[in-house]
């Protein structure tokens, strides 16, 4: 049973790191393009509108780097579903306003249009975060393996 | 959870925080794609900026208005004679509009002014496209109504 849970925060750890990752690549190789795809959603001034894109695009770099490693797998799920609930709340924005305009949530062309339907797209991918902010798991992660390690030398003292 | 696992979780989050501001900051200072704090064409611009008066007299003196917002927003309503020209699809409608412009003794761009300036992106290309005298409007067109200067709307078909 202990080994299904660890099975399913692998699998959620490793999804949630791959959505993320794959989000970030594009955003923080092209920055430009990014801050042009918050500035659509006409939500922040404009002076701030490159630097909140910028750190956008490099924390869910870092988030789903540290989840992919399974490194302070809590902290990265808890910023994971932080972000998610934010992005949710931009797509039933953008759906009640009616944009219509690509999200700019991942690569491709208009692929992905903001709305009620990335909403409730977002607000599925909370469940593994969600998940792992409860158990995030041991295996295959930095975090866990030095925990063991730290007992073992706790105990050696 | 335990009050030192919270702080723990919380401590981590924040180091993650930082990590993405300090890493964000590098790569944008040190590689050529990065952006500075506002776009070029805000923080070098290559158009002049006019208030509602100036841009009413060179629109009287024959400068041509340009529409910079959405499209369905220029369809609602525009300054009586402005053409509509926005960033997104510039490079489809500069063939179209471009020979009209160039014609033009002088061009003003108006539109939004919040998240994004499109009307002063929108003369930053002009510029590009070679045009020398290109105005952004200081005000947009709910300004240019309240100043009682023509406003163009559409008309409503009759039952």
């Amino acid at each position: 049973m202990k080994s299904l849970g660890e099975l399913i925060s692998l699998a959620c750890r490793l999804f949630l790191a791959g959505l993320f990752l794959w989000a970030a690549h594009d955003k923080v190789w092209d920055p430009a393009s990014f801050a042009a795809a918050v500035s659509r959603y006409d939500l922040i001034p404009m002076g701030l509108v490159n630097p909140a894109s910028v750190l956008l695009a490099w924390l869910e770099l870092v988030v789903g780097l540290c989840l992919l490693v399974g490194l302070a797998t809590r902290a990265a799920a808890l910023w994971s579903a932080l972000l998610l609930v934010f992005f949710t709340g931009l797509m039933i924005y953008a759906g009640m306003t009616g944009a219509g305009f690509d999200c700019g949530c991942f690569p491709g062309e208009a692929g992905h249009p903001a709305g009620y339907q990335a909403a409730l797209r977002d607000a599925l991918m909370l469940l593994p975060a969600l998940w792992l902010l409860v158990l995030p798991g041991r295996w295959l992660a930095l975090t866990g393996r030095r925990r063991k390690h730290s007992d073992r030398l706790t105990l050696s003292v | 959870m335990s009050r030192g696992q919270s702080s723990y979780i919380l401590l981590s989050c924040m180091v993650m925080l930082l990590v993405a501001a300090v890493a964000g900051l590098a790569f944008n200072l040190l590689t050529p794609q990065g952006v500075g704090w506002t776009p070029s064409h805000v923080s070098r611009p290559l158009w002049s900026a006019v208030d509602l008066a100036q841009a009413a007299q060179l629109q009287k003196d024959g400068a041509l208005l340009v529409d910079a917002r959405d499209p369905g927003d220029y369809k609602l309503a525009r300054a009586a004679g402005a053409v509509n020209l926005y960033p997104e699809e510039f490079d489809l409608l500069w063939p179209l509009l471009g020979p009209t412009l160039r014609q033009a003794p002088a061009v003003v761009v108006y539109g939004r002014y919040f998240s994004r300036w499109p009307a002063a992106q929108v003369a930053q290309l002009l510029r590009g496209q070679g045009l020398t005298k290109v105005y952004v409007m200081l005000g947009e067109l709910s300004d240019w109504q309240k100043a009682g200067l023509p406003v163009k709307t559409p008309r409503r078909k009759r039952p």
